[in-house]
């Protein structure tokens, strides 16, 4: 009897795991917006299905404990979708092959090759990894690839086969410096993760600093295992009176920081400035309006590498929420930073196929189309976009403002500073090139 | 060496954390006590609490005294569900098979979070009490990071008191002691431990909510600080409430302390390991230390 009623209780308690696990899912999916029914305009706007051969595009995103950037890839695909669904490229529809990296060096060499020898994608777009163009950009050269990305390492900005759409952490850094050096710092307290790489982002702010004679203190934290209010004294201690704090970290790692920061009421002790992560309105919705209370407009001032999604309703911003509404289930992050990088990508990637006058789509001809990318033209950039290693040089400043992030008024749009060796590389090959 | 004044600011930083350390402590050292589990799957299952609060109030709106409690009650049920189905096929395992089956639990909870709560979507916690606060010299002091030391020092002198007085808690005390023994005497072995189980875990609730909001709300980041939790219960030698409260207390404020300290800021994540290793070595001076139940003799 005493076994029976042991049983019973096991099953009792393994019924209360799987209601609790129930639970779990439906807190957590419930949040997830549901297909709209309208039907968006996209590529060639047909209105039809395309129901051709595919045309394989590949792409590769990190996607680790703490680190998931499978949302560029995922909102290119959204994009993507709706081409498929209005006529795709001349009939033939993309598919998107998508594969994770947990930062593998070994893993993501693999992954390059089997994009391209063994799934026979025709090129790669969408991609945004931590180390994919330090390990493959000279496995792209040699397979004649041109990628289309959102890039991060340093080999991203310096390759002639690839092509962010973004500035990524260096030059959006560069823009915070600008904009703490504009707002009055005297000194800067420049912090970002202890990871391998990170020292080549802090180099552009370091020239930015010394050109205005302003001095710079470098700081490193173990993201993994951070403490906000912890960092947010030791960046206030380091900056000191009348200084200014950039952040380069990710939003979850950001907004620990300025949660802390809040915690101990150090809004107003320094100019709070911080790169493109920090620019998703969830952010400023959990920070609240003490960042708007004694500082004019803000104490909190982001580099955008892209345009304010909430006051842009410019055709390209309109449709980008449109499409991720309908079509961008997968884009877990919803708006934001990550999400636009993928829709930019995916239509530069749509462009390129559409302007291939043969109708043939092999790795030659949509590379070459990849390559011949200039000129394009979005209302999510400050500039036109051309195919290049640093073509996004001119961005936007933004600020939290009752819960969403706000273009800061007049500011307009900012070039970063061409004192940068790279910039300066891109501001003479635009000239040159008249791009 | 930073002035006196650069460090004040980390001391009520570490106090709060080390006070949520010393609850996970206490929670911890408990239910070591009773079933000889060490439960490294503490951080998780708060985590998890504290994900399903953030869910319930961002998604369902729930207000946010229900969705705390029932974080709270999460770590509870799900710690007590755990005991029910694996505590009583591992009783008689080696403690250190019963840890790994926590670690088990663990690994098993980071992975269905990262699944329902994806790393790419920013999520934070905070409780009301963020919103005001007072000053000591030259640190500010919010009122959850005294809550979090209130707590502690509550449920601390709590646990204690209900260990002496209390029947359960002298059926736990004489478990740890000998549990074939305490089962011979007529002791409801099952049911005590079941106690042990549910009030652990709760305290895994409370430690998750309160880390959620003076740490981070990331399912990985709260997983893993449970490293320092162990550390307190193993520099207490997971027997004392009372040093496992000092340690946890002194393993946060060290571990802030040294931040301001250029030379050693960027180590002081070692802080929990190495006053553990200090604490241990120390403590087994001319004993055998051994990994079976009842560790140092």
């Amino acid at each position: 009897m005493r076994k029976h009623l042991g049983w019973r209780v096991r099953i009792v308690a393994v019924l209360v795991v799987a209601a609790v696990a129930g639970l779990s899912i439906a807190a957590a999916s419930s949040g997830k917006a549901g297909h709209a029914a309208a039907t968006l305009k996209c590529g060639m706007g047909t209105g039809k299905a395309a129901t051709g051969t595919p045309i394989k595009l590949g792409a590769i995103a990190v996607k680790q404990a703490g680190t998931d950037f499978t949302d560029v890839p995922n909102m290119a695909n959204a994009y993507f979708k709706c081409v498929n669904a209005n006529g795709g490229i001349n009939n033939h529809p993309i598919e998107q092959i998508q594969l994770d990296d947990q930062t593998v060096p070994s893993q993501l060499a693999a992954d390059a090759k089997q994009l391209i020898q063994t799934d026979h994608v025709v090129g790669i777009a969408g991609s945004s990894d931590i180390i994919d163009c330090a390990i493959n950009s000279a496995y792209y050269q040699k397979e004649g690839f041109y990628v289309l990305e959102a890039g991060i390492a340093e080999q991203c900005y310096s390759s002639p086969n690839e092509a962010p759409v973004n500035m990524g952490p260096r030059y959006s850094a560069d823009g915070a410096t600008q904009t703490a050096i504009m707002l009055g710092a005297k000194k800067i307290a420049f912090d970002q993760s202890n990871v391998p790489g990170t020292q080549y982002n802090l180099q552009g702010s370091e020239l930015i600093a010394k050109q205005h004679h302003i001095p710079i203190v470098p700081l490193t934290e173990n993201a993994a295992a951070i403490n906000g209010a912890t960092a947010a004294e030791r960046e206030v201690q380091a900056a000191g009176p009348g200084g200014a704090v950039v952040l380069v970290f990710t939003p979850p790692v950001a907004l620990q920081i300025l949660q802390g920061a809040q915690h101990l009421g150090l809004e107003k002790k320094v100019i709070w400035t911080c790169a493109t992560p920090c620019n998703t309105d969830f952010l400023a919705k959990s920070l609240g309006s003490a960042w708007n209370q004694g500082c004019k407009p803000s104490c909190l001032y982001v580099n955008a590498e892209m345009n304010d999604e909430d006051t842009d309703n410019g055709p390209d911003s309109t449709l980008y929420k449109q499409v991720l509404k309908q079509y961008g289930q997968a884009v877990a992050g919803g708006i934001g930073s990550f999400s636009q990088f993928g829709f930019v990508i995916g239509q530069l990637a749509v462009k390129a196929l559409l302007s291939i006058k043969s109708h043939v789509y092999t790795a030659k001809t949509v590379n070459a189309a990849f390559k011949a990318l200039k000129g394009f033209k979005t209302d999510m950039l400050c500039k036109p976009w051309y195919f290049g290693p640093l073509p996004n040089n001119t961005d936007y400043t933004v600020y939290s403002e009752n819960g969403k992030m706000q273009i800061v008024p007049h500011s307009g749009c900012l070039p970063i500073d061409p004192v940068d060796p790279e910039v300066a590389k891109a501001r003479a090959y635009e000239k040159a090139h008249g791009v | 060496m930073p002035p006196w004044s650069d460090f004040q600011p980390f001391i009520p930083i570490g106090v709060a954390l080390g006070g949520v350390y010393a609850l996970s402590g206490v929670g911890m050292v408990v239910l070591y006590r009773a079933t000889g589990v060490l439960n490294l799957a503490f951080g998780a299952i708060g985590a998890m609490g504290a994900l399903i609060a953030w869910s319930m109030i961002n998604s369902w709106h729930v207000p946010g005294g229900i969705a705390y409690v029932a974080c709270v009650l999460f770590g509870g049920v799900l710690t007590l569900a755990y005991g029910m189905v694996f505590g009583r096929a591992l009783a008689a395992r080696d403690p250190l098979v019963k840890a790994a089956a926590t670690l088990g639990l663990a690994l098993l909870l980071l992975g269905v979070m990262d699944l329902l709560w994806p790393a790419q979507v920013t999520r934070s916690l905070q409780l009301p009490s963020d919103n005001s606060g007072f000053t000591v010299g030259a640190a500010s002091v919010d009122w959850t990071q005294v809550i979090a030391l209130g707590f502690a020092v509550a449920v601390t002198v709590g646990t204690a008191v209900f260990l002496r007085v209390t029947k359960i808690g002298t059926a736990m005390r004489a478990l740890a002691d000998d549990r074939e023994i305490t089962a011979t005497l007529g002791v409801p072995v099952r049911r005590v431990e079941a106690a042990a189980w549910f009030g652990s875990g709760l305290l895994a609730g409370a430690a998750g909510l309160l880390l959620a909001d003076l740490d981070t709300l990331a399912s990985d980041a709260l997983t893993f600080l449970v490293i320092f939790t162990v550390s307190a219960a193993l520099i207490a030698r997971l027997r004392s409430l009372t040093v496992t409260f000092v340690a946890a207390i002194v393993i946060g404020v060290v571990d802030n302390l040294a931040t301001p300290i250029n030379s050693i800021t960027n180590f002081r994540d070692m802080t929990p390991f190495v006053l553990a290793i200090v604490a241990l070595l120390f403590f087994a001076r001319g004993r055998q230390y051994s990994f079976a139940r009842g560790g140092i003799r």
